[in-house]
């Protein structure tokens, strides 16, 4: 039964730009999708190892600025420059995080907000390179396509994008290293002096994750075609993902992306619903406050507790002990 | 040369200018291990407040703080007792930031996303040195600084209550062992960092023009500032702010803007690969 | 649970089985004529992109109180795009596919009129927009895309360039020193300044460029100082051009002629920095006193639905809209369809249309071919000062000490 309940979902997300009645509907769900596998690769940092990482848009912008530029600029064949930038942005990140991951908690949330900033101004300021303020055009590498068209065929991508991203998270979370990065959330002196090797297993984590948006970031320049340093390195966009994943449930394979699919659609609403003034940004802030004050867990781990609770009331003493 | 020295000594004054900003941070770090987002945010607060008491009574700028400021510590005490308490430092991140949201909605919904200014007879004139002029605004924002971060340090060394900050930020079980009511005390720390964005809110209203979402250039630049300083340690980063101005100074008169604003995370990186605890600070960085 | 979900499926399966009427073109020929725009109602332009929606707002009045495009009413439908690029796509997206409007007008920030046009242009949409100057917009290759002002943002300072080049040689500046905000426009207004100057055998002394965020200017001044320029230009918005004018004053450096674009025009400058404002240069598309069809109008009307002073942005919102009206009543159809759309760019290339903003043509990558007006503050009024056709005042030049 389950089974036959979860095809028909993925069924359903397969032919979503043909069940709707407008291209305006696919483009809404390209960039849902998008934020949902966004988010679920900034899970396998957040929600593995407990960093939150307030500044993964800069991978986004890294990703979305390398794919780009290649194509742009030295005219690769777009597979092979998403391929090459993608993997470049999880070098770095993998190079950023051996100096990141030597702080814990608080600092490591700082070191994640300026190295975004950091970007932001290195794009805006490297104009030769970059184009700056100017925006960098990417040639669509599907111009025969109609607009509707390029919109369906990168929902797809994305969307195997997103199962990828999905795959990934449940293999690390079953494996031996996925509990190792379990271990060093719940204590990770503890996690050291029972010879995990913490350093070497938080930098994969932060550069795998990293690999993941940097790829989202490469077809989102593609897709879109247009990059602007101040609206690619954005905090806030950064933060929608740690919003996403924990309103959904960072402990859970599908939290991110239920809160994305919550997310992003509650977003729009916000827009049109309070649009005239900027009080949709206190809406946001205030959701963001709510979530972690009362449901920190997500809505995921709070139906995970209730039917466990019902079972096994013991055993879940121990996983109370937040992040 | 004279541009050096001119340089140097912009960088000096606005160095005082970012340590009277940077001041709560590190504040409510060593009091609560809460990396505040949300400090700028209230920081722009604060200057929209004051300019609506300058423009709507006619108040001196200088002369809203003491509305403000009590304002402030109340509402600081009132956050960390309400909504702060308790919760991990991570999550405490996120909320803060959620915090720094609501505030600059709301700013934006009250005054509207234009640029509002407060401008004094006394903003454009400045002290003339030789060839180095020195603007009077930036000098008087630095005396408050000054004044600001020494009553700061008076407080925390001095009085009673700074004796108990200090204990429940070093050693908070031994605290309450020796009867200090930690709870208590860590609000009031909160609303004595919060007093100070009151403070520097005033301070920023007067050399800057600002608008809602102002804030967010200045996050970055102050996360900077405590963790070179040392996280927690309000002396190192009031240290760290100083050395930033000037080497931002520097960099802004022999290079550009953008190079001396990489300057801060340039250093922020350095010192985390180097000295993770700090250029000034204890073993906090280390730990939280 | 599942049996319901199957069915809900299978039935959507089949609904789907008809294809999409999403192209444009099944607007209905009777009924309003549904004009959308996408502007920065909130986020970090939401000032300016009242004032445009203003002028948008007041055309629309003027036109219904005349009966409306080719006999229908006009009906405006806003969208907010948060001073964000996906949502400007996402407004224009829907607004064209879902809302199916008649004719599009362009959103306001020059950093998202690039987005909001390629939209437009892959639907074969007319976009006429008040506020994409700078030059990159019009090397996109879009083929109906028009920028309804008088100049593009190079050459908004033509008229000044040319009076300082014409000084004689006794009374010309010799140096100049340019600090500009890292900007598509305002680096295009400065650097068009600058190029034209520098071949007249002007100097660059200092040549500044520094990102938006910046708030402390005592540094840039402190170069500009240095160098002790007799000019000094700020490739500006607002905030900008008042630190940059502070820090001016307060380092002491006193050119003969001090030119700011964009802040200047707007009424918090005079506020925000006193008397320093007197003598102070700045570009403007747009003045209340001209007397070009429908501007003592706009200006009364205004007043009357407003309050407060009419502006350049809400002019440059009705020149759009005067520029379309024109269009639409010269090849008779306003359908969203590419025939038409088609015929209404070809119409709006080819001809020159009479707005608040003056007599305005195009050329066919639609840069508009005239030039925009130079103001200065004198005696603490604005006036206009160049051209001579149009002044108000006569130019004064050397600039009283600030």
């Amino acid at each position: 039964m389950r089974i036959v309940s979860s095809l028909l979902l993925v069924a359903a997300a397969l032919a979503y730009p043909w069940l709707v009645p407008n291209y305006y509907l696919v483009y809404a769900g390209v960039l849902t999708v998008m934020y949902a596998a966004m988010a679920t690769s900034w899970n396998i940092l957040g929600g593995l190892s407990g960093y939150v990482s307030l500044g993964h848009s800069a991978f986004f912008g890294l990703g979305a600025y390398g794919t780009g530029l290649l194509v742009a600029r030295l005219g690769w064949p777009w597979p092979l420059a998403l391929g090459v930038s993608t993997a470049g942005v999880a070098l770095f990140a993998a190079l950023v995080g051996v100096a990141a991951v030597r702080v814990r908690g608080a600092s490591f949330v700082i070191v994640t907000i300026a190295l975004v900033s950091a970007m932001n101004l290195l794009a805006q300021g490297w104009r030769s390179l970059t184009g700056g303020s100017v925006a960098l055009q990417v040639p669509s590498p599907f111009a025969g396509l109609h607009r509707g068209q390029t919109h369906l065929l990168f929902y797809h991508l994305f969307l195997a994008l997103l199962a990828a991203v999905l795959l990934a998270w449940w293999l690390i979370s079953r494996s031996r290293y996925g509990s190792g990065l379990r271990a060093i959330r719940e204590d990770e002196d503890k996690a050291e002096s029972l010879g995990v090797p913490t350093a070497a297993y938080k930098v994969v984590a932060f550069a795998l994750s990293a690999l993941f948006v940097a790829l989202a970031g490469g077809l989102y320049a593609l897709w879109f075609g247009s990059l602007d340093p101040i609206f690619v390195f954005s905090v806030v966009f950064g933060a929608s993902m740690v919003l996403m994943s924990l309103l959904g449930g960072r402990r859970h394979l599908l939290g991110p992306l239920l809160g994305a699919l919550i997310v992003a659609p509650a977003g729009e609403y916000f827009l049109i619903a309070l649009g005239e003034t900027q009080i949709h940004l206190t809406a946001t802030g205030v959701l963001l406050v709510l979530v972690v004050l009362f449901m920190p867990e997500g809505i995921l781990a709070r139906r995970w507790r209730r039917d466990h609770n019902r079972r096994a009331p013991q055993v879940l003493r121990r996983s109370d002990g937040g992040a | 040369m004279t541009l050096l020295l001119q340089g140097l000594a912009l960088g000096l004054l606005t160095g005082g200018l970012y340590a009277l900003l940077a001041a709560g941070l590190s504040l409510y770090f060593g009091v609560m291990r809460v990396v505040m987002v949300a400090h700028p945010a209230f920081l722009f607060l604060a200057a929209y407040l004051t300019y609506s008491l300058h423009t709507g009574f006619g108040l001196d700028p200088l002369a809203t703080m003491p509305i403000t400021v009590p304002l402030f510590f109340g509402l600081g005490v009132l956050l960390q007792r309400v909504i702060i308490r308790g919760l991990d430092p991570m999550m405490s991140v996120l909320l803060t930031f959620g915090l720094a949201l609501t505030v600059e909605g709301l700013l934006g919904t009250i005054y509207t996303g234009s640029y509002k200014s407060v401008s004094m007879d006394y903003a454009t004139r400045s002290l003339s040195l030789g060839e180095v002029h020195l603007p009077y605004d930036k000098i008087i924002a630095f005396w408050i600084a000054v004044i600001t971060l020494t009553a700061l340090f008076a407080l925390l060394v001095k009085s009673r209550f700074g004796r108990a900050l200090r204990a429940t930020v070093q050693h908070p079980e031994a605290a309450r062992l020796v009867g200090v009511r930690t709870e208590r005390v860590a609000g009031y720390g909160f609303g004595v960092g919060l007093a100070t964005a009151a403070v520097g809110g005033t301070v920023l209203a007067l050399v800057t023009p600002f608008f809602p979402a102002s804030h967010w250039a200045w996050i970055g630049k102050l996360m900077a500032i405590i963790v070179v300083g040392g996280l927690g340690s309000v002396l190192g980063a009031a240290l760290a702010a100083i050395l930033l101005g000037v080497v931002e100074g520097l960099v802004l008169v022999t290079v550009d803007a953008t190079w001396a604003t990489l300057m801060f995370y340039a250093f922020l990186l350095v010192t985390l690969l180097l000295r993770p605890q700090g250029l000034f600070g204890g073993r906090l960085a280390h730990r939280f | 649970m599942a049996r319901i979900l199957a069915i809900t499926v299978t039935c959507a399966l089949l609904a789907a089985a008809c294809a999409k009427t999403d192209e444009p073109g099944t607007a209905p020929r009777t009924g309003p004529v549904r004009i959308g725009v996408s502007l920065p109602l909130s986020g970090d332009f939401s000032e300016p992109g009242k004032g445009i929606q203003e002028g948008y707002q007041l055309w629309a009045e003027t036109v219904n109180e005349k009966g409306g495009l080719l006999g229908r009413k006009v009906e405006l439908i806003f969208r907010d795009d948060a001073s964000d690029p996906n949502r400007v796509s996402s407004d224009y997206e829907s607004l064209i596919t879902q809302d199916k409007v008649n004719l599009v007008f362009g959103p306001f920030s020059s950093r998202l009129v690039i987005p909001a046009a390629k939209v437009a242009e892959s639907y074969n949409m007319l976009f006429v927009e008040p506020a994409g100057a700078a030059k990159e917009v019009f090397e996109q290759g879009f083929k109906r895309l028009f920028y309804a002002a008088p100049a593009i943002a190079g050459d908004h300072y033509n008229y000044l360039a040319e009076y300082i080049t014409k000084l004689p040689e006794g009374q010309r500046p010799k140096t100049a020193a340019y600090a500009s905000l890292d900007d598509p426009f305002a680096q295009g207004t400065a650097y068009g300044l600058r190029d034209k100057l520098a071949a007249a055998g002007i100097t660059t002394v200092v040549d500044e460029i520094y990102p938006p965020d910046t708030t402390d200017f005592g540094p840039i001044a402190a170069k500009i100082a240095a160098a002790e320029p007799d000019i000094v230009v700020g490739g500006t918005q607002f905030e900008d051009s008042v630190g940059l004018v502070r820090a001016l004053q307060e380092l002491k450096v006193q050119p003969k002629l001090a030119a700011f674009s964009t802040g200047p025009t707007l009424p918090e400058f005079p506020a925000a920095v006193k008397n320093a404002a007197e003598h102070v240069l700045s570009p403007v598309g747009w003045a209340p006193t001209t007397d070009f069809p429908g501007n003592a109008d706009l200006v009364k009307r205004y007043k009357a639905k407003f309050g407060g002073d009419a502006h350049e942005d809400a002019a440059n919102g009705f020149t759009v809209g005067q520029v379309v009206e024109a269009a639409v009543n010269a090849v008779k159809c306003v359908e969203p369809t590419r025939e038409c759309q088609d015929k209404l760019a070809d119409h709006i290339r080819q001809g020159t249309f009479d707005t608040v903003v003056g007599p305005l043509s195009f050329d066919e990558q639609g840069r508009p071919e005239q030039a925009h007006m130079i103001q200065q503050y004198v005696g603490g009024k604005v006036e206009i000062v160049l051209p001579a056709e149009a002044k108000t005042a006569d130019i004064v030049f050397p600039k009283q000490a600030w």
